[in-house]
Formats: C-alpha cells, sequence, structure tokens
C-alpha cells in the first residue's frame, strides 16, 4: 500500500486532480472542466481518479487551492489551502530546475511569478479584466467553430499575421470580425489573436519586471502551441511547457500536503465515499440587516455541512460543534 | 426646533469628518451620519448615479440617499482646493451639481464652496457660510470652529498613532504583532471603507500584519518627497500618495505595499504607475495592486493578499541567508 498525497485545483474552467507518492511520482491527473458545478466536478474527478489509480493507497494528506479552494476543502476534507500563486510557484520550482520565471494562464486569470533563489520574489496577476484567458479563447474558438485543442495548431500554419487589438476583450472581438469580413485567412486571425494576447499580457501583468530565463509556462492555455510560439517571439527565449503543465496548481497543492503531514500525521481526508453521496445546496439572502449578505448552506446527504457567505458570522456560527466552519 | 443636518459617509468623510461634526454640533445642529457602507447603500449609489463615476462617488450618492428622508440638509460641500495651487479631484469639484441631479426629491444640500487654490482668504467667509445653515452669529460660528479645528487634529493624531478610523470609527491600537509590515496606499475613502474595500485592512491585522497608511506620515516630510518630482503633482490626494511612498521606499523600513484603487480612477491612472515604477526600481519593494469596482466576490482580492503576505513571509525568512532588497 503507498501513502499518498491528494492535490484538487478547483477553478473557473477546470477541476484538476492529482494523486502524488510519497517520492513525488504523479501517480494519475485527471483534468476535467468545472463547467459552473464545481461539486459535481470534484465528485467527477474523484471517481477517474480513484479508477486510474490501481492500486491499493491510502491518502496522507489533501491540499486545495484555486478559486473554489474553501469549496474543495470543505467537500473532501482538506488539510491545506492555499492560494494559486504558492501553489504555482511550489510545483514549478519542485519540477524544473533553476525556474526564474512563470508564466501561467488559467481560465479567467492570468499571472506572472518570479522565482529567485528559489522563492517567489515578485508576482502580478490579472485586475478586473480577464481578456487574454482561457475562457475568451474558449469563447473566440466556439465562435469560429474551431475546437479549442486544434487552435494552437492553426495558429502555427499561419504565413502573415494580422495585427489584432489586445487591450480589451470586446475590442479584440470587433477587430477580429472586421479582418475575417475582409476576407483574411483563419490562421493568420488566430496567430494574430495569439500575438494580441501575448502583447496584452506583457505589457500589463510583466510590466517593469525583469523576465530572466528558464521561462516556464503552465495553466490550461499553455497547452496552445500558438501562444507558447508567440511568448517564445516577444520574449526571444525558449519558454518551456512541464509535462504536467495543465496540473500544476494541484501538483503544487501535494507538495504543499506533503510537508504538512509531516507535522500532523492526521488527515481530515473524508475519503472517496463522498463521491456517493448527495449534495445540495441552498441559497437565500440574509434580509436581517442591511448587508443583505448572500448566504449558502451546504448539504451532505440531507444534513449541514457548512454555511458560509454571512458577514457578521450568525449563520456560521449557529451550526453545531464538530461541523465544518469556514469564514 | 435643533436643525437636522446629514453627513454622508463617503469621499471626504474619513479624512474631515470630525472637523464638520464637531462645527455643527457646537452651534446647536443635530448631526446625522449615514449608515456604514452596505449593500443597500452599494446599490442604490449604483442605480442614482452616473454610469461613468467611479466606485467611491457611487457609494458617496448611496449614502445621500440613506439620509434623504432623514435630516433638514444634507451636507456636501462643493470641495475644489485645500492647499495652494492644489486640487482635490475633478469629480469633488462637481459633487453637489452631481447628487443634485442624480438623486430626486432631496433636502437643500449645504453646498459652500471650499477653494483655496489662490489664497486662504477666504476662510472666514468659507466658514461662516457654512455655519449660516444654523446660526446667523459670526462669534458663535468662530468659537465652534475653533473647537471643531482641535477635535480635528486630535483625530489626525490618532490616526498617526497607528488607528485607523475604518467607516469612520477609529479601531483600537494595536502593538506590533509581526515583523511585518505593510504600507496600504489608496485614496481615504477606499482603504477606510470597509464594504468598499472589502476589509482590507482587517484582513491584512488578522493575519497580524503591521499596516502603514498615507494618513500616518508627517505632512511635511510627504510635501518634502513630493516636491522632488519634475513636475508638480497638482491632485492633493495623488500628492499625498506619492510622497508616502517615496518617503516609504526610500526607508526601507516596510516590506511591500498594496494599492488600493477603484476602477476608472483617472488620479489613480497616473499615480499607481508611478508608484510601483519607483518601488520596483529603487527599493525592489514587492507592490501589489488591487482593483475595486460594483464586484462583491472576493475570492480574488482574498487570493492576492494570501499570496502577497505569503511571499512577503517567504522573503522574510530567506532574508537571513540572503539580501532580496538589492
Amino acid at each position: 500500500m503507498q501513502n499518498c498525497y491528494l492535490g484538487i485545483d478547483v477553478g473557473s474552467v477546470s477541476t484538476n486532480i492529482v494523486l502524488m507518492n510519497d517520492d513525488k511520482e504523479i501517480l494519475g491527473k485527471i483534468y476535467t472542466k468545472t463547467q459552473g458545478r464545481p461539486i459535481e466536478a470534484i465528485q467527477r474527478g474523484l471517481k477517474e481518479i480513484k479508477k486510474e489509480v490501481n492500486e491499493e493507497i491510502k491518502v496522507k494528506g489533501v491540499g486545495a487551492t484555486g478559486s473554489g479552494r474553501n469549496l474543495a476543502s470543505m467537500i473532501v476534507g482538506g488539510d491545506v489551502v492555499k492560494n494559486e500563486i504558492t501553489a504555482h510557484g511550489i510545483a514549478a520550482l519542485n519540477f524544473v530546475d533553476g525556474v526564474k520565471t512563470i508564466i501561467e494562464i488559467g481560465g479567467q486569470d492570468s499571472k506572472i511569478i518570479l522565482l529567485r533563489d528559489g522563492i517567489i520574489s515578485d508576482f502580478a496577476m490579472n485586475t478586473v479584466c480577464a481578456a487574454g484567458t482561457g475562457s475568451f479563447l474558449d469563447r473566440q474558438a466556439a465562435r469560429m467553430d474551431i475546437a479549442i485543442q486544434d487552435f494552437g495548431e492553426l495558429a502555427l500554419k499561419s504565413e502573415n499575421a494580422v495585427r489584432i487589438a489586445g487591450r480589451c476583450a470586446v475590442f479584440a472581438e470587433s477587430d477580429m470580425i472586421h479582418k475575417q469580413q475582409l476576407g483574411h485567412n483563419q490562421e493568420d486571425i488566430i496567430k494574430g489573436l495569439c500575438d494580441a494576447l501575448v502583447r496584452n499580457f506583457l505589457n500589463n501583468l510583466a510590466k517593469g519586471k525583469e523576465i530572466l530565463g528558464p521561462v516556464v509556462f503552465q495553466g490550461g492555455v499553455a497547452a496552445n502551441a500558438g501562444i507558447m510560439k508567440s511568448f517564445e517571439e516577444a520574449l526571444g527565449q525558449e519558454v518551456f511547457v512541464p509535462p504536467h503543465h495543465e496540473v500544476m496548481g494541484a501538483i503544487g497543492c501535494c507538495l504543499l500536503a506533503k510537508e504538512h503531514a509531516v507535522k500532523n500525521p492526521q488527515t481530515n481526508f473524508k475519503g472517496f465515499d463522498i463521491i456517493n453521496s448527495g449534495y445540495n445546496v441552498k441559497g437565500m439572502e440574509c434580509k436581517d440587516c442591511s448587508n443583505l449578505c448572500e448566504v449558502i448552506e451546504i448539504l451532505r446527504d440531507g444534513t449541514v455541512m457548512a454555511r458560509w457567505g454571512d458577514k457578521c458570522g450568525k449563520w456560521n456560527n449557529a451550526l453545531k460543534s464538530g461541523v465544518e466552519k469556514l469564514a | 426646533m435643533t436643525v437636522k443636518i446629514g453627513i454622508p459617509r463617503g469621499l471626504w468623510f474619513y479624512d474631515y469628518y470630525p472637523l464638520w461634526k464637531t462645527f455643527y454640533e457646537e452651534l446647536g445642529a443635530e448631526v446625522v451620519l449615514s449608515n456604514p457602507t452596505n449593500k443597500q447603500i452599494l446599490d442604490t449609489g449604483v442605480k442614482n448615479t452616473v454610469d461613468e463615476a467611479c466606485l467611491p462617488v457611487k457609494i458617496f450618492h448611496g449614502h445621500v440617499f440613506d439620509l434623504k428622508d432623514k435630516v433638514d440638509y444634507i451636507f456636501v460641500p462643493k470641495m475644489m482646493s485645500v492647499y495652494k495651487r492644489e486640487y482635490i479631484c475633478p469629480k469633488f469639484c462637481g459633487l453637489p451639481e452631481m447628487v443634485n441631479h442624480s438623486i430626486k426629491d432631496l433636502p437643500p444640500l449645504i453646498d459652500t464652496e471650499i477653494n483655496f487654490n489662490k489664497s486662504r482668504n477666504s476662510l472666514k467667509k468659507t466658514i461662516y457660510n457654512f455655519g449660516s445653515y444654523v446660526t446667523k452669529n459670526p462669534i458663535k460660528i468662530k468659537r465652534a470652529y475653533e473647537k471643531a479645528l482641535k477635535e480635528y487634529e486630535v483625530y489626525k493624531s490618532e490616526i498617526k498613532e497607528g488607528s485607523f478610523p475604518i467607516d469612520g470609527q477609529l479601531n483600537s491600537k494595536e502593538k506590533k504583532q509581526s515583523d511585518i509590515t505593510i504600507a496600504v496606499m489608496g485614496h481615504s475613502y477606499n482603504i477606510y471603507d470597509k464594504y468598499g474595500s472589502m476589509g482590507l485592512i482587517n484582513k491584512l491585522k488578522e493575519n497580524g500584519i503591521n499596516i502603514v497608511t498615507p494618513e500616518m506620515m508627517d505632512y511635511k516630510v510627504v510635501n518634502q518627497h513630493a516636491s522632488t518630482l519634475e513636475k508638480k503633482m497638482f491632485w492633493s490626494y495623488g500628492r499625498k500618495l506619492l510622497g508616502t511612498a517615496m518617503y516609504l521606499i526610500e526607508e526601507k523600513n516596510i516590506d511591500g505595499m498594496v494599492y488600493l484603487s477603484s476602477f476608472g480612477c483617472g488620479i489613480d491612472s497616473i499615480i499607481v504607475d508611478l508608484i510601483e515604477r519607483k518601488a520596483r526600481k529603487k527599493g525592489r519593494l514587492p507592490f501589489l495592486l488591487i482593483t475595486v469596482d460594483e464586484h462583491t466576490g472576493e475570492a480574488g482580492v482574498n487570493t492576492r493578499l494570501e499570496a502577497f503576505t505569503d511571499m512577503l513571509e517567504w522573503r522574510k525568512r530567506n532574508e537571513g541567508n540572503l539580501s532580496t532588497h538589492g
């Protein structure tokens, strides 16, 4: 029986689960779409990974990250809950020798992380704007009726990229439509879009930052060969896409859970049985004061597991002790 | 019957409210504050403001709406300029007009103009105009103002010592708990508004982080640093922020800087960029920009803050062996 660590990354677009053993070997990884239903995605992911890993395992620790990390930790029973920056940084540090820059583009956010002397020394994340992230690419691919998997390959075929505005997704889209109606080739437009998104990334996030190699490109969008090529052209250096680029956040969680387990051998993991449980979510607007908090209640097989969303803590604290509490 | 004067909890409120509150109370008026910013205030604000305005201006409209049926007058001065050859912000200059045209059935506004752009000679007259809504007695007004100024000085010195006016309530000073100090930068009405800032200061404090804000700085020091710029920064808020940042970057006694900006702020579009460049160039100081707008999802803010503080702690632990401050 192997000791294992479970890493879960619940993002806006995908939910990723990784199972790692004591030797930092990846036993299994699952990349599944969140599709607006994170709880189902977690259950589905756990079910698949259980199937994929065909041996006896003992989960010693669970780590969660991503925008749905609190939810994931509550459902699965997490030991460590960490932000995506730290998780991605730790994963890259462990899997890519001497990495100095991480470019990460996910479903709704994009980030640049600078690592110096083995620690995170600076980072930036997109602010209110999600232009140039995975969900925008998804949308454009759907609009042009191209499978997202083929998007990058098409861009590589381009010989004469057209210029697309990259500052704003709305402008980018109208630019693309304009160029398409002029009769430009689809691959040239797609390559133009890749260039625009890279330009936008470098101007916004990487502004004023020293990008030193090795540069690692991870996150779901790293699967897009077109964007990767545009990055290489813009930076004038090689960009590495690690083998498990799409689940690096989850890998970071495994590593964090492993570190945590050294001091805390008792895990909160609720077992793989949760895949058979029925989850319900009830939402309501608390009208007791003018804050009008949106309170969420999560039930597992009819029992309340957690409540959150209230600013005053009234609903959260009303749960009897022993039930998971979250701010 | 006593006159009821409503003071909206927004914009200049965080800088000046003890001054005006004491002033009107000394004159015998009853001062009513609007409720601390909440969802309802934000929602009515958003509904009743021109679309292009920034979040704090929208919140201000919500506060005016909150006071609408409770008072005889609402205090919305036309703040043009409080220092020589400096301005506040274009939206402050037109605030009474904006409020008046956007919200219907308002009680009369106290919209006296404050304009010391050329000189302070008009101070006496300005004060009288403010007081005349309650009494026509100039001596009484003068005395009330003197008392108010004292209160204002006390308020300012409390903040200097580390007591922050969250929603206008000075919170207790806390002893230095951790060895990490972060400068929370931004316009006072953004960083001290608990709802609007998504509890930024409290979140950092809960993690045991020491906080420095521009309001804690010595105005002379700030001015001295701001005056080294090639061109005069004529926005008062911008000048204060820039001067503070330049001083902190030079002193090197903070570990990082978090700038809270509201989406679409014209002044911040310049200031944030200038500060970020200076922070990176001179001090290699970690800098985090947080932009707030009408969205209430706190996940984004929490992620960024957590990652930022994680990074600072990590850097601090490594400082023993490696210099990360260039």
